[in-house]
Protein backbone atom coordinates (compact mmCIF):
# COMPACT_ATOMS: atom_id res chain seq x y z
CA UNK A 1 0.00 0.00 0.00
CA UNK A 2 1.20 3.39 -0.95
CA UNK A 3 0.34 4.97 1.84
CA UNK A 4 0.20 4.10 5.53
CA UNK A 5 -2.50 2.86 7.31
CA UNK A 6 -2.48 5.95 9.77
CA UNK A 7 -2.37 8.47 6.92
CA UNK A 8 -5.43 7.12 5.42
CA UNK A 9 -7.43 6.99 8.71
CA UNK A 10 -6.20 10.90 9.14
CA UNK A 11 -7.53 12.12 6.29
CA UNK A 12 -11.08 10.25 7.20
CA UNK A 13 -11.21 11.65 10.26
CA UNK A 14 -10.68 14.86 8.83
CA UNK A 15 -13.31 15.01 6.68
CA UNK A 16 -15.72 12.81 8.39
CA UNK A 17 -15.47 13.74 12.15
CA UNK A 18 -13.20 17.43 12.36
CA UNK A 19 -15.75 19.70 10.36
CA UNK A 20 -13.21 19.67 7.55
CA UNK A 21 -14.70 21.35 4.24
CA UNK A 22 -13.20 23.91 1.63
CA UNK A 23 -15.43 26.82 2.70
CA UNK A 24 -16.06 28.15 -0.48
CA UNK A 25 -14.65 28.09 -4.34
CA UNK A 26 -15.54 31.23 -5.69
CA UNK A 27 -15.45 31.57 -9.67
CA UNK A 28 -14.38 35.47 -9.95
CA UNK A 29 -16.01 36.78 -13.46
CA UNK A 30 -15.09 39.84 -15.39
CA UNK A 31 -17.90 42.71 -16.00
CA UNK A 32 -15.60 45.08 -17.83
CA UNK A 33 -17.35 44.21 -21.08
CA UNK A 34 -20.73 44.44 -19.77
CA UNK A 35 -20.98 48.07 -19.32
CA UNK A 36 -23.88 49.88 -21.58
CA UNK A 37 -25.47 53.30 -21.18
CA UNK A 38 -28.95 51.54 -21.60
CA UNK A 39 -29.39 50.13 -17.89
CA UNK A 40 -31.54 47.42 -19.99
CA UNK A 41 -29.01 46.14 -21.97
CA UNK A 42 -26.01 46.31 -19.61
CA UNK A 43 -28.56 43.79 -17.12
CA UNK A 44 -29.01 41.49 -19.98
CA UNK A 45 -25.45 41.17 -20.79
CA UNK A 46 -24.57 40.41 -16.69
CA UNK A 47 -26.93 38.14 -16.79
CA UNK A 48 -26.38 35.98 -19.56
CA UNK A 49 -22.68 36.45 -19.10
CA UNK A 50 -23.12 35.29 -15.75
CA UNK A 51 -25.00 32.13 -16.23
CA UNK A 52 -23.11 31.35 -19.11
CA UNK A 53 -19.89 31.08 -17.55
CA UNK A 54 -20.67 30.53 -14.17
CA UNK A 55 -23.80 28.17 -15.10
CA UNK A 56 -22.27 24.79 -14.22
CA UNK A 57 -20.37 25.79 -11.37
CA UNK A 58 -22.23 24.24 -8.57
CA UNK A 59 -22.93 21.22 -10.29
CA UNK A 60 -19.53 20.84 -11.03
CA UNK A 61 -18.51 21.78 -7.87
CA UNK A 62 -20.47 19.17 -6.48
CA UNK A 63 -18.84 16.52 -8.76
CA UNK A 64 -15.29 17.06 -7.29
CA UNK A 65 -17.25 17.11 -3.62
CA UNK A 66 -17.97 13.79 -4.24
CA UNK A 67 -14.79 12.36 -5.80
CA UNK A 68 -12.76 13.48 -2.91
CA UNK A 69 -15.10 13.30 -0.17
CA UNK A 70 -14.52 16.61 0.59
CA UNK A 71 -17.33 19.26 1.37
CA UNK A 72 -17.89 22.56 -0.32
CA UNK A 73 -19.61 24.37 2.05
CA UNK A 74 -20.17 27.12 -0.65
CA UNK A 75 -20.35 28.15 -4.39
CA UNK A 76 -19.96 31.96 -5.09
CA UNK A 77 -19.32 33.85 -7.51
CA UNK A 78 -17.61 37.41 -7.70
CA UNK A 79 -18.27 39.81 -10.18
CA UNK A 80 -16.03 43.19 -11.51
CA UNK A 81 -16.70 46.11 -8.62
CA UNK A 82 -20.41 47.16 -10.47
CA UNK A 83 -19.16 50.97 -9.79
CA UNK A 84 -16.49 50.45 -12.15
CA UNK A 85 -18.88 49.13 -14.96
CA UNK A 86 -21.83 51.93 -14.45
CA UNK A 87 -20.24 55.15 -13.56
CA UNK A 88 -22.65 57.13 -15.62
CA UNK A 89 -25.53 55.04 -13.88
CA UNK A 90 -27.77 56.49 -11.14
CA UNK A 91 -29.04 55.21 -7.75
CA UNK A 92 -32.42 53.47 -9.28
CA UNK A 93 -30.41 51.97 -12.41
CA UNK A 94 -27.70 50.60 -9.82
CA UNK A 95 -30.36 49.01 -7.60
CA UNK A 96 -31.79 47.60 -11.13
CA UNK A 97 -27.98 45.62 -11.64
CA UNK A 98 -28.18 44.39 -8.21
CA UNK A 99 -31.50 42.60 -8.46
CA UNK A 100 -29.81 41.39 -12.17
CA UNK A 101 -27.08 39.81 -9.75
CA UNK A 102 -29.16 38.58 -7.73
CA UNK A 103 -31.65 37.10 -10.00
CA UNK A 104 -28.83 35.47 -11.86
CA UNK A 105 -27.12 34.00 -9.05
CA UNK A 106 -30.85 31.75 -7.64
CA UNK A 107 -30.91 30.70 -11.57
CA UNK A 108 -27.42 29.35 -11.27
CA UNK A 109 -27.92 27.93 -7.84
CA UNK A 110 -25.05 29.41 -5.76
CA UNK A 111 -24.91 30.59 -2.31
CA UNK A 112 -23.77 34.43 -2.72
CA UNK A 113 -22.84 36.60 -5.56
CA UNK A 114 -20.49 39.01 -4.20
CA UNK A 115 -18.81 42.35 -6.07
CA UNK A 116 -21.68 44.97 -5.26
CA UNK A 117 -18.62 47.10 -4.58
CA UNK A 118 -16.88 50.33 -4.92
CA UNK A 119 -13.26 51.23 -4.42
CA UNK A 120 -12.70 54.94 -3.02
CA UNK A 121 -9.74 55.05 -0.84
CA UNK A 122 -8.79 58.22 -2.48
CA UNK A 123 -11.94 60.01 -3.62
CA UNK A 124 -15.23 59.06 -5.06
CA UNK A 125 -16.15 59.90 -8.35
CA UNK A 126 -19.58 61.19 -8.93
CA UNK A 127 -21.17 57.56 -10.08
CA UNK A 128 -19.47 56.18 -7.03
CA UNK A 129 -21.09 58.54 -4.86
CA UNK A 130 -23.93 57.80 -6.15
CA UNK A 131 -23.32 53.86 -6.11
CA UNK A 132 -22.84 54.12 -2.54
CA UNK A 133 -26.22 55.78 -1.90
CA UNK A 134 -27.72 52.76 -3.52
CA UNK A 135 -26.36 50.02 -1.50
CA UNK A 136 -29.03 50.25 1.27
CA UNK A 137 -31.49 49.70 -1.36
CA UNK A 138 -30.03 47.02 -3.20
CA UNK A 139 -29.39 45.11 -0.39
CA UNK A 140 -32.56 45.53 0.93
CA UNK A 141 -34.06 44.00 -2.43
CA UNK A 142 -31.76 41.19 -2.56
CA UNK A 143 -31.24 37.75 -0.96
CA UNK A 144 -27.74 36.66 -2.00
CA UNK A 145 -25.78 39.70 -3.03
CA UNK A 146 -23.01 40.84 -1.64
CA UNK A 147 -21.70 44.47 -1.34
CA UNK A 148 -18.30 46.15 -0.19
CA UNK A 149 -16.35 49.58 -0.13
CA UNK A 150 -12.94 50.18 -0.03
CA UNK A 151 -12.30 53.29 1.85
CA UNK A 152 -8.28 52.91 2.44
CA UNK A 153 -4.90 51.84 1.48
CA UNK A 154 -1.44 52.14 2.43
CA UNK A 155 -0.63 53.71 -0.71
CA UNK A 156 -3.35 56.21 -0.93
CA UNK A 157 -4.23 56.68 3.13
CA UNK A 158 -7.95 56.91 4.42
CA UNK A 159 -11.03 58.45 2.81
CA UNK A 160 -12.81 59.78 5.87
CA UNK A 161 -15.31 61.10 4.05
CA UNK A 162 -16.21 57.99 2.75
CA UNK A 163 -16.03 56.36 6.47
CA UNK A 164 -18.98 58.95 7.09
CA UNK A 165 -20.91 58.06 4.31
CA UNK A 166 -20.42 54.34 4.96
CA UNK A 167 -21.38 54.57 8.78
CA UNK A 168 -24.77 56.00 7.85
CA UNK A 169 -25.13 53.88 5.39
CA UNK A 170 -24.85 50.82 7.31
CA UNK A 171 -27.84 52.36 9.56
CA UNK A 172 -29.61 52.85 6.54
CA UNK A 173 -28.95 49.15 5.66
CA UNK A 174 -29.83 48.12 9.51
CA UNK A 175 -33.12 50.11 9.07
CA UNK A 176 -34.16 49.08 5.47
CA UNK A 177 -33.80 45.23 6.50
CA UNK A 178 -35.02 45.23 9.96
CA UNK A 179 -37.73 42.63 9.90
CA UNK A 180 -34.65 40.29 9.28
CA UNK A 181 -32.53 41.41 12.18
CA UNK A 182 -30.69 43.68 10.17
CA UNK A 183 -29.62 41.07 7.98
CA UNK A 184 -28.60 43.49 5.47
CA UNK A 185 -25.37 44.53 7.08
CA UNK A 186 -23.82 40.70 7.14
CA UNK A 187 -23.73 41.72 3.89
CA UNK A 188 -21.91 44.88 3.37
CA UNK A 189 -18.37 44.73 4.70
CA UNK A 190 -16.00 48.35 4.68
CA UNK A 191 -12.47 47.28 3.60
CA UNK A 192 -9.08 49.07 3.72
CA UNK A 193 -6.45 47.62 1.84
CA UNK A 194 -9.05 45.22 0.10
CA UNK A 195 -7.65 42.35 -1.71
CA UNK A 196 -8.65 41.30 -5.31
CA UNK A 197 -8.70 37.64 -5.34
CA UNK A 198 -10.77 37.43 -2.02
CA UNK A 199 -12.97 34.35 -2.19
CA UNK A 200 -14.74 35.07 1.28
CA UNK A 201 -17.97 37.05 1.15
CA UNK A 202 -19.09 39.50 1.99
CA UNK A 203 -15.87 41.37 0.73
CA UNK A 204 -15.32 39.50 -2.43
CA UNK A 205 -15.12 41.29 -5.54
CA UNK A 206 -13.36 40.07 -8.92
CA UNK A 207 -10.63 42.93 -8.77
CA UNK A 208 -9.27 45.22 -11.85
CA UNK A 209 -6.06 43.36 -12.60
CA UNK A 210 -7.83 40.04 -12.54
CA UNK A 211 -8.00 37.81 -15.26
CA UNK A 212 -11.57 36.91 -17.42
CA UNK A 213 -12.57 34.25 -15.53
CA UNK A 214 -11.16 32.68 -12.43
CA UNK A 215 -11.43 30.18 -9.44
CA UNK A 216 -10.02 31.04 -6.02
CA UNK A 217 -10.29 28.47 -3.25
CA UNK A 218 -10.90 29.29 0.84
CA UNK A 219 -10.68 26.60 3.12
CA UNK A 220 -12.03 26.32 6.11
CA UNK A 221 -11.06 23.71 9.34
CA UNK A 222 -10.44 24.94 12.41
CA UNK A 223 -11.77 22.00 13.78
CA UNK A 224 -8.96 19.70 12.11
CA UNK A 225 -6.18 22.56 13.75
CA UNK A 226 -8.18 22.39 17.68
CA UNK A 227 -8.57 18.06 17.28
CA UNK A 228 -4.46 18.66 16.40
CA UNK A 229 -3.35 20.60 19.46
CA UNK A 230 -6.11 18.94 21.79
CA UNK A 231 -3.50 15.85 21.00
CA UNK A 232 -0.44 17.57 21.28
CA UNK A 233 -1.28 17.80 24.94
CA UNK A 234 1.15 20.42 26.69
CA UNK A 235 3.61 21.05 24.31
CA UNK A 236 5.79 24.58 24.60
CA UNK A 237 4.88 26.72 22.06
CA UNK A 238 7.88 25.70 19.39
CA UNK A 239 6.68 22.27 19.15
CA UNK A 240 3.03 23.92 19.46
CA UNK A 241 3.85 25.91 15.88
CA UNK A 242 5.23 22.42 14.22
CA UNK A 243 2.09 21.20 15.34
CA UNK A 244 -0.25 24.05 13.69
CA UNK A 245 1.80 23.74 10.54
CA UNK A 246 1.58 20.15 9.69
CA UNK A 247 -2.05 20.40 10.04
CA UNK A 248 -2.91 23.29 8.13
CA UNK A 249 0.04 22.05 5.47
CA UNK A 250 -3.07 18.86 4.80
CA UNK A 251 -5.59 20.97 4.81
CA UNK A 252 -4.47 23.55 2.20
CA UNK A 253 -2.85 20.75 0.12
CA UNK A 254 -6.67 19.92 -0.23
CA UNK A 255 -7.91 23.07 -1.10
CA UNK A 256 -4.98 23.20 -3.84
CA UNK A 257 -6.13 20.38 -4.84
CA UNK A 258 -10.33 20.95 -5.11
CA UNK A 259 -9.39 24.31 -6.49
CA UNK A 260 -7.48 22.62 -9.42
CA UNK A 261 -9.98 20.30 -10.63
CA UNK A 262 -13.14 22.93 -10.02
CA UNK A 263 -11.30 24.94 -12.30
CA UNK A 264 -10.20 22.38 -14.61
CA UNK A 265 -13.64 21.03 -14.45
CA UNK A 266 -15.07 24.63 -15.35
CA UNK A 267 -12.17 24.88 -18.30
CA UNK A 268 -10.61 28.54 -16.41
CA UNK A 269 -7.35 29.36 -14.97
CA UNK A 270 -7.02 28.66 -11.30
CA UNK A 271 -6.02 31.51 -9.05
CA UNK A 272 -5.34 31.06 -5.48
CA UNK A 273 -5.77 29.52 -2.08
CA UNK A 274 -7.07 31.80 1.00
CA UNK A 275 -5.55 30.05 3.71
CA UNK A 276 -7.72 31.79 5.98
CA UNK A 277 -9.25 29.62 9.06
CA UNK A 278 -12.80 30.22 8.54
CA UNK A 279 -14.81 29.00 11.13
CA UNK A 280 -18.65 27.75 11.20
CA UNK A 281 -21.74 27.75 13.71
CA UNK A 282 -21.00 24.18 14.31
CA UNK A 283 -19.40 23.10 17.56
CA UNK A 284 -15.93 22.22 17.70
CA UNK A 285 -15.49 24.20 14.35
CA UNK A 286 -14.23 27.54 16.60
CA UNK A 287 -11.11 29.80 16.26
CA UNK A 288 -12.34 30.62 19.91
CA UNK A 289 -12.04 26.97 21.15
CA UNK A 290 -8.48 26.63 19.16
CA UNK A 291 -7.07 29.64 21.27
CA UNK A 292 -8.70 27.96 24.08
CA UNK A 293 -7.15 24.78 23.75
CA UNK A 294 -3.91 26.89 23.54
CA UNK A 295 -4.61 27.66 26.85
CA UNK A 296 -6.25 31.09 27.67
CA UNK A 297 -9.11 30.72 29.87
CA UNK A 298 -11.00 31.99 27.57
CA UNK A 299 -11.37 34.57 24.60
CA UNK A 300 -10.44 37.66 25.88
CA UNK A 301 -8.06 36.95 28.43
CA UNK A 302 -4.71 38.74 28.02
CA UNK A 303 -2.46 36.57 25.99
CA UNK A 304 -5.19 35.98 23.77
CA UNK A 305 -3.77 38.09 21.31
CA UNK A 306 -0.38 36.98 21.21
CA UNK A 307 -2.25 33.22 20.46
CA UNK A 308 -3.83 34.58 17.75
CA UNK A 309 -0.96 35.68 16.64
CA UNK A 310 1.28 32.61 16.19
CA UNK A 311 -1.88 30.59 15.34
CA UNK A 312 -2.18 32.92 12.59
CA UNK A 313 1.57 32.82 11.24
CA UNK A 314 1.48 29.13 11.98
CA UNK A 315 -1.27 29.15 8.99
CA UNK A 316 0.50 31.33 6.29
CA UNK A 317 3.99 29.15 7.07
CA UNK A 318 2.06 25.96 6.38
CA UNK A 319 0.20 27.52 3.91
CA UNK A 320 2.83 28.83 1.25
CA UNK A 321 4.39 25.89 1.07
CA UNK A 322 1.33 23.69 0.91
CA UNK A 323 0.13 25.68 -2.58
CA UNK A 324 0.86 27.27 -5.73
CA UNK A 325 -0.46 30.25 -4.82
CA UNK A 326 -1.61 31.63 -1.99
CA UNK A 327 -3.50 34.95 -2.21
CA UNK A 328 -6.95 37.01 -0.78
CA UNK A 329 -6.87 37.54 2.93
CA UNK A 330 -4.60 34.56 4.37
CA UNK A 331 -4.78 34.64 8.02
CA UNK A 332 -7.44 32.89 10.76
CA UNK A 333 -10.75 35.16 11.00
CA UNK A 334 -12.59 36.28 14.04
CA UNK A 335 -15.91 36.14 12.93
CA UNK A 336 -18.33 36.85 16.47
CA UNK A 337 -21.67 35.33 15.28
CA UNK A 338 -20.01 32.87 12.84
CA UNK A 339 -18.25 31.23 15.78
CA UNK A 340 -19.64 28.99 18.61
CA UNK A 341 -16.78 30.03 21.34
CA UNK A 342 -16.85 33.80 20.40
CA UNK A 343 -20.50 34.14 20.98
CA UNK A 344 -19.75 31.85 24.49
CA UNK A 345 -17.20 34.45 25.16
CA UNK A 346 -19.41 37.49 24.44
CA UNK A 347 -22.18 36.18 26.26
CA UNK A 348 -19.92 36.03 29.49
CA UNK A 349 -18.97 39.36 29.11
CA UNK A 350 -14.94 38.01 28.95
CA UNK A 351 -14.60 39.21 24.96
CA UNK A 352 -14.75 43.20 24.68
CA UNK A 353 -15.19 44.98 21.25
CA UNK A 354 -11.88 46.89 22.30
CA UNK A 355 -10.02 43.05 22.96
CA UNK A 356 -11.26 42.35 19.41
CA UNK A 357 -9.67 45.46 17.61
CA UNK A 358 -6.64 44.29 19.74
CA UNK A 359 -6.81 40.87 18.14
CA UNK A 360 -7.49 42.60 14.51
CA UNK A 361 -4.03 43.94 14.78
CA UNK A 362 -2.71 40.44 14.13
CA UNK A 363 -5.09 38.62 12.11
CA UNK A 364 -7.45 39.10 9.26
CA UNK A 365 -9.36 40.39 8.87
CA UNK A 366 -11.19 42.74 10.89
CA UNK A 367 -14.07 43.37 13.29
CA UNK A 368 -16.32 41.03 11.90
CA UNK A 369 -20.29 40.34 12.34
CA UNK A 370 -20.46 42.40 15.21
CA UNK A 371 -23.88 43.25 16.44
CA UNK A 372 -24.48 46.36 18.28
CA UNK A 373 -26.97 48.60 19.72
CA UNK A 374 -29.15 49.37 17.04
CA UNK A 375 -29.26 53.07 19.00
CA UNK A 376 -25.45 53.47 18.41
CA UNK A 377 -24.96 56.76 16.55
CA UNK A 378 -23.48 56.62 12.72
CA UNK A 379 -20.48 58.74 14.35
CA UNK A 380 -19.18 55.85 16.35
CA UNK A 381 -19.74 53.65 13.73
CA UNK A 382 -17.49 55.57 11.66
CA UNK A 383 -15.27 56.25 14.77
CA UNK A 384 -14.75 51.86 14.94
CA UNK A 385 -14.39 52.14 10.91
CA UNK A 386 -11.49 54.50 11.57
CA UNK A 387 -9.84 52.44 13.85
CA UNK A 388 -9.88 49.60 12.06
CA UNK A 389 -8.57 51.58 8.67
CA UNK A 390 -6.20 53.08 10.86
CA UNK A 391 -4.36 49.45 12.35
CA UNK A 392 -4.44 48.62 8.29
CA UNK A 393 -3.30 51.25 6.76
CA UNK A 394 -0.49 51.72 9.68
CA UNK A 395 0.59 48.03 9.29
CA UNK A 396 0.26 47.28 5.62
CA UNK A 397 -2.64 44.84 6.08
CA UNK A 398 -6.47 44.42 5.54
CA UNK A 399 -8.48 45.25 7.91
CA UNK A 400 -11.94 45.28 7.47
CA UNK A 401 -15.53 46.00 9.25
CA UNK A 402 -18.59 44.41 9.67
CA UNK A 403 -20.71 45.58 11.99
CA UNK A 404 -24.45 45.11 12.94
CA UNK A 405 -26.49 47.84 14.66
CA UNK A 406 -29.60 45.90 14.90
CA UNK A 407 -32.47 47.58 14.20
CA UNK A 408 -34.50 48.23 17.49
CA UNK A 409 -32.31 45.56 20.17
CA UNK A 410 -30.27 46.71 22.92
CA UNK A 411 -27.22 44.58 24.59
CA UNK A 412 -27.87 41.58 26.16
CA UNK A 413 -30.51 41.06 23.28
CA UNK A 414 -28.86 38.47 20.35
CA UNK A 415 -30.24 38.19 16.82
CA UNK A 416 -29.88 34.58 14.92
CA UNK A 417 -29.28 34.26 11.12
CA UNK A 418 -28.73 30.93 10.61
CA UNK A 419 -26.82 28.78 8.75
CA UNK A 420 -23.02 29.91 8.21
CA UNK A 421 -23.96 33.21 9.63
CA UNK A 422 -24.69 32.11 13.05
CA UNK A 423 -26.39 33.97 15.54
CA UNK A 424 -24.73 37.49 16.71
CA UNK A 425 -25.29 38.54 20.53
CA UNK A 426 -25.88 42.62 20.57
CA UNK A 427 -22.24 43.81 22.07
CA UNK A 428 -21.58 46.89 24.41
CA UNK A 429 -19.83 49.35 22.53
CA UNK A 430 -19.30 52.84 24.12
CA UNK A 431 -20.88 55.55 24.31
CA UNK A 432 -18.23 58.56 24.30
CA UNK A 433 -18.74 60.41 21.13
CA UNK A 434 -16.63 60.36 18.21
CA UNK A 435 -18.36 62.84 16.24
CA UNK A 436 -16.28 65.93 17.22
CA UNK A 437 -13.44 63.78 14.94
CA UNK A 438 -15.28 61.92 12.18
CA UNK A 439 -17.14 65.04 11.13
CA UNK A 440 -14.13 67.06 10.50
CA UNK A 441 -14.08 65.03 7.03
CA UNK A 442 -11.34 65.20 4.63
CA UNK A 443 -8.72 62.43 3.79
CA UNK A 444 -6.17 60.96 6.17
CA UNK A 445 -3.01 61.25 4.14
CA UNK A 446 -1.01 58.33 3.17
CA UNK A 447 1.04 57.11 5.96
CA UNK A 448 4.60 56.90 6.14
CA UNK A 449 4.69 53.26 5.09
CA UNK A 450 3.36 54.25 1.90
CA UNK A 451 6.80 55.85 0.52
CA UNK A 452 8.63 52.55 0.07
CA UNK A 453 10.52 53.87 -3.72
CA UNK B 1 -15.76 0.46 -22.18
CA UNK B 2 -11.91 1.22 -22.80
CA UNK B 3 -10.62 2.50 -26.25
CA UNK B 4 -8.23 0.91 -27.53
CA UNK B 5 -4.34 2.63 -28.89
CA UNK B 6 -5.31 1.66 -32.58
CA UNK B 7 -8.48 2.72 -32.65
CA UNK B 8 -7.35 6.16 -31.39
CA UNK B 9 -4.83 6.41 -33.71
CA UNK B 10 -7.40 5.28 -36.87
CA UNK B 11 -9.20 8.12 -35.54
CA UNK B 12 -6.68 10.57 -35.45
CA UNK B 13 -4.88 9.93 -38.93
CA UNK B 14 -8.97 9.97 -40.39
CA UNK B 15 -10.26 13.32 -38.77
CA UNK B 16 -6.61 14.88 -39.69
CA UNK B 17 -7.54 13.83 -43.72
CA UNK B 18 -11.17 15.11 -43.26
CA UNK B 19 -10.88 17.62 -41.70
CA UNK B 20 -7.21 19.36 -43.42
CA UNK B 21 -5.99 22.63 -42.23
CA UNK B 22 -9.52 24.36 -40.77
CA UNK B 23 -8.72 21.61 -38.28
CA UNK B 24 -9.84 23.26 -34.76
CA UNK B 25 -9.96 21.97 -31.05
CA UNK B 26 -13.49 21.69 -31.22
CA UNK B 27 -13.66 20.29 -34.72
CA UNK B 28 -11.86 17.42 -34.15
CA UNK B 29 -13.99 16.78 -30.76
CA UNK B 30 -16.74 16.73 -32.51
CA UNK B 31 -15.54 14.29 -35.23
CA UNK B 32 -14.04 12.26 -32.64
CA UNK B 33 -17.41 12.46 -30.58
CA UNK B 34 -19.20 11.41 -34.16
CA UNK B 35 -17.09 8.23 -34.65
CA UNK B 36 -17.07 7.07 -31.21
CA UNK B 37 -20.63 6.95 -31.42
CA UNK B 38 -21.41 5.40 -34.77
CA UNK B 39 -19.15 2.58 -32.55
CA UNK B 40 -21.29 1.98 -29.88
CA UNK B 41 -19.55 4.06 -27.71
CA UNK B 42 -21.33 7.00 -25.88
CA UNK B 43 -19.07 9.39 -24.23
CA UNK B 44 -20.97 9.64 -20.87
CA UNK B 45 -21.37 14.07 -19.94
CA UNK B 46 -18.25 15.13 -17.04
CA UNK B 47 -17.45 11.72 -17.33
CA UNK B 48 -14.58 11.92 -14.39
CA UNK B 49 -11.06 10.09 -15.68
CA UNK B 50 -10.60 6.63 -14.02
CA UNK B 51 -7.45 5.82 -12.22
CA UNK B 52 -7.07 5.00 -8.14
CA UNK B 53 -9.40 5.64 -5.65
CA UNK B 54 -9.18 4.27 -1.95
CA UNK B 55 -11.64 2.45 -0.70
CA UNK B 56 -12.34 3.08 3.67
CA UNK B 57 -14.74 1.33 5.51
CA UNK B 58 -15.30 0.52 8.86
CA UNK B 59 -17.87 -0.67 11.79
CA UNK B 60 -18.73 -3.98 13.45
CA UNK B 61 -16.98 -7.17 12.32
CA UNK B 62 -19.42 -9.67 10.86
CA UNK B 63 -18.82 -12.50 8.49
CA UNK B 64 -19.17 -11.65 5.03
CA UNK B 65 -17.99 -7.97 5.18
CA UNK B 66 -15.23 -8.17 2.75
CA UNK B 67 -16.53 -10.64 0.00
CA UNK B 68 -20.13 -8.38 0.02
CA UNK B 69 -17.59 -5.22 -0.62
CA UNK B 70 -15.13 -7.21 -3.25
CA UNK B 71 -18.14 -8.73 -4.65
CA UNK B 72 -19.76 -5.45 -5.72
CA UNK B 73 -16.58 -4.25 -6.82
CA UNK B 74 -16.18 -7.16 -8.93
CA UNK B 75 -19.53 -6.64 -10.74
CA UNK B 76 -17.95 -3.37 -11.88
CA UNK B 77 -15.12 -4.92 -12.80
CA UNK B 78 -12.81 -3.08 -10.51
CA UNK B 79 -9.32 -4.01 -9.92
CA UNK B 80 -8.49 -4.22 -5.87
CA UNK B 81 -4.10 -3.07 -6.24
CA UNK B 82 -4.01 -3.55 -2.48
CA UNK B 83 -6.08 -5.08 0.87
CA UNK B 84 -4.77 -3.27 4.43
CA UNK B 85 -6.68 -4.52 7.34
CA UNK B 86 -6.60 -4.25 10.94
CA UNK B 87 -9.24 -6.11 13.88
CA UNK B 88 -9.50 -4.21 16.67
CA UNK B 89 -11.88 -6.12 19.43
CA UNK B 90 -15.29 -6.53 17.55
CA UNK B 91 -14.15 -3.64 15.26
CA UNK B 92 -12.28 -4.06 11.66
CA UNK B 93 -11.01 -1.12 9.30
CA UNK B 94 -10.45 -2.10 5.82
CA UNK B 95 -8.37 0.34 3.42
CA UNK B 96 -8.26 -1.06 -0.56
CA UNK B 97 -6.49 0.49 -3.20
CA UNK B 98 -8.74 -0.11 -6.38
CA UNK B 99 -8.21 1.09 -9.61
CA UNK B 100 -11.14 1.73 -11.74
CA UNK B 101 -10.02 2.54 -14.85
CA UNK B 102 -11.33 -0.41 -16.43
CA UNK B 103 -14.44 -0.08 -14.91
CA UNK B 104 -17.97 0.71 -17.13
CA UNK B 105 -19.06 2.72 -14.29
CA UNK B 106 -17.54 6.26 -13.16
CA UNK B 107 -16.83 7.17 -9.24
CA UNK B 108 -19.68 8.61 -8.71
CA UNK B 109 -21.85 4.97 -9.80
CA UNK B 110 -19.54 2.85 -7.61
CA UNK B 111 -20.03 5.11 -4.48
CA UNK B 112 -23.46 4.61 -5.28
CA UNK B 113 -23.40 0.76 -5.44
CA UNK B 114 -20.99 0.59 -1.91
CA UNK B 115 -23.50 2.92 -0.33
CA UNK B 116 -26.54 -0.02 -0.56
CA UNK B 117 -23.32 -2.43 0.60
CA UNK B 118 -22.82 -0.04 3.56
CA UNK B 119 -26.65 0.27 4.71
CA UNK B 120 -27.11 -3.47 4.24
CA UNK B 121 -23.90 -3.97 6.80
CA UNK B 122 -24.57 -1.25 8.76
CA UNK B 123 -20.76 -0.15 8.45
CA UNK B 124 -18.99 2.70 6.99
CA UNK B 125 -17.59 2.57 3.46
CA UNK B 126 -16.08 5.67 1.82
CA UNK B 127 -13.96 6.16 -1.41
CA UNK B 128 -12.43 8.65 -2.27
CA UNK B 129 -9.94 9.80 -5.42
CA UNK B 130 -6.70 8.35 -4.74
CA UNK B 131 -5.70 12.28 -5.71
CA UNK B 132 -6.59 13.54 -2.10
CA UNK B 133 -4.41 11.05 -0.05
CA UNK B 134 -1.58 12.22 -2.45
CA UNK B 135 -1.56 15.96 -2.13
CA UNK B 136 -2.34 15.46 1.93
CA UNK B 137 0.48 12.92 2.35
CA UNK B 138 3.10 13.01 -0.27
CA UNK B 139 5.11 16.10 -1.09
Amino acid sequence: MPYEFEEVLSTIKMTEIEHFDIRTVTMGINLKDCSDRNVEVACQKIYDKITRLAGKHVENALKIESQYGIAIANKRVSVTPISLIADSFGEEEFIKIAETLDKAARQIGIDYIAGYSALVQKGATNGELRFLNSIPYALASTAKVCSSVNIGSTKAGINIDAINIMSEKIKQTAELTKDNGSIGCAKLVVFCNAVEDNPFVAGAFHGVSEPEVVINVGISGPGVVLDGIRSAGRVDFRELAEVIKKTVFKITRAGELIGRKVAASNNVEFGIVDISLAPTPAEGDSIADILMAMGVEDVGAPGTTAALAMLNDCVKKAGLMASSCVGGMSGAFIPVSEDQGMIRAVEAGHLSLEKLEAMTAVCSVGLDMIAVPGDTPATTIAGVIADEAAIGVINDKTTAVRIIPVYGKKVGESVDYGGLLGKAPVMPISTLSSANLLLRGGRFPAPMRSLTN
Amino acid sequence: MTISDDLLRDLAIRAAKELGDSATAETIKQYVNKELMARGVMPKEGEQAGGRAILTSFGLNKPGVVSSITGALSTSEIDILDISQKIMQDFFTMIMMIDITNSSKTLKEVQDDLHIVAEKLNIKIYLQHEDVFRFMHRI
